[in-house]
C-alpha cells in the first residue's frame, strides 16, 4: 500500500476511533450555570404563585427569583459558583404542589463537543444530549431540561421516542451510560439544546 | 335563564381567572408543603325562633405536612345549644392528595379526607355537621378540576354520629338518621385584578356552593346555595363573606341561613436570604 495511502486510511480509522470516543466517554469539564427560566403548571392564582415563589427562592444555590405572575414564569439567577442541582428546582415547585412545565438553565461553557446521545460531565452532574445532531458549542448557551421533572408527561413521552437509552425513563445511570466513574446510581439528566 | 348566560358571559371573558379557594368546602389540592395557616371564621344564625341570633366561633390550625398530605385542627365555642357562649367542640381533619395531573392553568386533582370531631351538643336535629353541631367522624373523596377559567370541586363522603337521638328534645317519625351521605359542589371565579403584575395586588373573588345532605336511615334531605365573596391581600391573607341558604329539603336543622365572616392567614414557607419580593 503506497505510504500516503496508508496515512490516509489511518487518519479515517484515527477519526473513526475519536468520535466513538466522543460518543461513549463523558466529557468532564468545567461550566458555570448563571440561571434558568422556569415555567410552572397546575396554578393560576396569585397565592399560589407566591408559594412557588418562596419555595424557589428557599433553594440553597438561588441567588434571586423574579416572578411573572400571569405567565407563571420565574427568572431564577445562580449564586456564583454554585454548585447546581436542577433537582432541587423541581422539588421546591412540587413540595409548593405544582409541577414544572418548563425549565432552562442558561451558562457558559467550554468548547464542548455534543454528540446524540453523548454524556457531558459539567460540574459533577451528567448530562446526556437525546436530542441533537453533532455539534460544537461554547460560551453562553441555554439548555433545556426534559426529565419527566421538567416537562409534562406527554412532553417527556415526546422527548423520549429521541432515544433508545433506558436512563431516560430511570434518570440515573443504567448500563447504556458511557463509563464516568463515581456511584452507579448517578442522576442522569436529559437535555435538549 | 338570564343569570346563566351571565355566568357563561364571565367564564368566557377571557378576563377572569378560576379559583379554587373555597369558603364552605375544601379542594383537592392541598397547602404547600411545610406551610401553615390559622384560620378564625365566625357563623351566626339570622332570626332563630325565640332566640334572635346564634354565634359560633371557629379557630382552626391548618399544616401542610408533605406536598400530599395537610391536616387541621379545630376548636369551636357558640351559644347554639346552650344559653351563654362556651366551649363547644374540637375536630381534627386530614386530607391526602393521592392523583394529581398538571398542565398549564389547568390541573386535576383527587385527594381523600377524614375528620373526627368530639362535641358538647346533643343529637336532636337531622342535619349531621362535624363543624362543631355533633360528635362524629366523616370521610370522603374530593375531585377538583382546573380548566384554564373555570374550576370546579366536587365532593362525595359519608358521615356519622356518636352519638343516639336525644329523643327528650326531639322525636321524628322515622327517627334522627345517625349516618348521612354528603356531596358539595363548588365553582369560584376571580374577578380583580384583570392582570397579575404583582403579590401585593388584592383579589376579588366570587364564588357559588351547592352543599347537600341526605340521612341513609331517614331518607330526609337537604340542599342549599352558598354564594360567598373572598379578599385576598398580599397573597397572604384572606377574607371570606358567606352567605347560606336552603333550596329546598325536609330535614329538621337548627337553621335554613346562616352566614359566615372568616379570616385566614397563610405562612408560607419563608424564602432565605431573599428580599421581600
Amino acid at each position: 500500500m503506497p505510504p500516503a495511502l496508508a496515512g490516509g486510511f489511518q487518519l479515517i480509522i484515527m477519526k473513526k476511533m475519536l468520535f466513538l470516543f466522543l460518543l461513549l466517554q463523558a466529557t468532564h469539564l468545567s461550566a458555570q450555570f448563571t440561571g434558568a427560566t422556569l415555567k410552572a403548571s397546575g396554578l393560576t392564582c396569585a397565592m399560589c404563585s407566591k408559594a412557588v415563589f418562596n419555595a424557589l427562592s428557599a433553594v440553597p444555590y438561588v441567588e434571586k427569583v423574579q416572578p411573572d405572575i400571569q405567565a407563571s414564569t420565574y427568572q431564577i439567577s445562580f449564586k456564583n459558583a454554585a454548585n447546581i442541582d436542577p433537582d432541587l428546582m423541581a422539588r421546591a415547585v412540587t413540595d409548593a404542589g405544582f409541577s414544572v412545565a418548563k425549565l432552562e438553565m442558561t451558562g457558559n461553557f467550554p468548547e464542548t463537543a455534543i454528540e446524540k446521545d453523548g454524556h457531558v460531565m459539567w460540574n459533577n452532574n451528567v448530562y446526556h444530549f437525546v436530542q441533537s445532531s453533532m455539534k460544537t458549542i461554547k460560551g453562553k448557551q441555554t439548555i433545556r431540561l426534559v426529565d419527566k421533572l421538567f416537562v409534562s408527561a406527554k412532553e417527556h413521552k415526546n422527548y423520549g421516542k429521541q432515544t433508545t437509552m433506558a436512563c431516560y425513563t430511570t434518570g440515573t445511570r443504567q448500563s447504556c451510560c458511557p463509563s464516568l466513574g463515581g456511584s452507579t446510581t448517578a442522576r442522569i439528566y436529559h437535555v435538549i439544546l | 335563564m338570564r343569570k346563566i348566560l351571565l355566568m357563561a358571559g364571565w367564564l368566557f371573558s377571557g378576563m377572569l381567572t378560576a379559583q379554587e379557594l373555597y369558603v364552605f368546602s375544601e379542594p383537592a389540592s392541598n397547602m404547600p408543603a411545610y406551610s401553615s395557616g390559622i384560620k378564625q371564621s365566625l357563623k351566626w344564625l339570622p332570626n332563630r325562633p325565640g332566640k334572635g341570633r346564634d354565634f359560633r366561633s371557629t379557630t382552626e390550625w391548618m399544616y401542610g405536612v408533605n406536598k400530599n398530605w395537610m391536616v387541621h385542627g379545630a376548636v369551636t365555642f357558640s351559644d347554639m345549644y346552650s344559653p351563654n357562649f362556651r366551649w363547644e367542640s374540637w375536630r381534627l381533619y386530614s386530607r391526602y392528595r393521592f392523583y394529581s395531573s398538571d398542565d398549564l392553568y389547568r390541573h386535576f386533582r383527587m385527594a381523600a379526607y377524614a375528620e373526627v370531631s368530639t362535641s358538647a351538643n346533643p343529637l336532636i336535629y337531622d342535619e349531621l355537621s362535624m363543624e362543631g353541631d355533633q360528635s362524629g367522624w366523616q370521610t370522603g373523596i374530593i375531585l377538583t378540576q382546573l380548566l384554564h377559567k373555570l374550576a370546579i370541586s366536587g365532593t362525595a363522603g359519608f358521615t356519622q354520629t356518636f352519638l343516639h337521638p336525644d329523643t327528650l328534645h326531639h322525636i321524628s317519625v322515622p327517627p334522627i338518621s345517625r349516618e348521612a351521605f354528603t356531596y358539595s359542589l363548588s365553582a369560584g371565579y376571580l374577578i380583580l385584578p384583570r392582570k397579575y403584575t404583582s403579590y401585593d395586588q388584592t383579589n376579588l373573588n366570587l364564588y357559588c356552593e351547592l352543599l347537600g345532605q341526605e340521612g341513609i336511615s331517614s331518607q330526609r334531605r337537604f340542599l342549599d346555595m352558598a354564594p360567598a365573596l373572598q379578599l385576598i391581600f398580599k397573597s397572604q391573607f384572606k377574607l371570606n363573606l358567606g352567605y347560606r341558604f336552603q333550596l329546598s329539603g325536609d330535614m329538621k336543622r337548627m337553621a335554613q341561613q346562616s352566614w359566615l365572616l372568616g379570616t385566614e392567614w397563610l405562612f408560607l414557607r419563608k424564602p432565605k436570604g431573599q428580599g421581600k419580593k
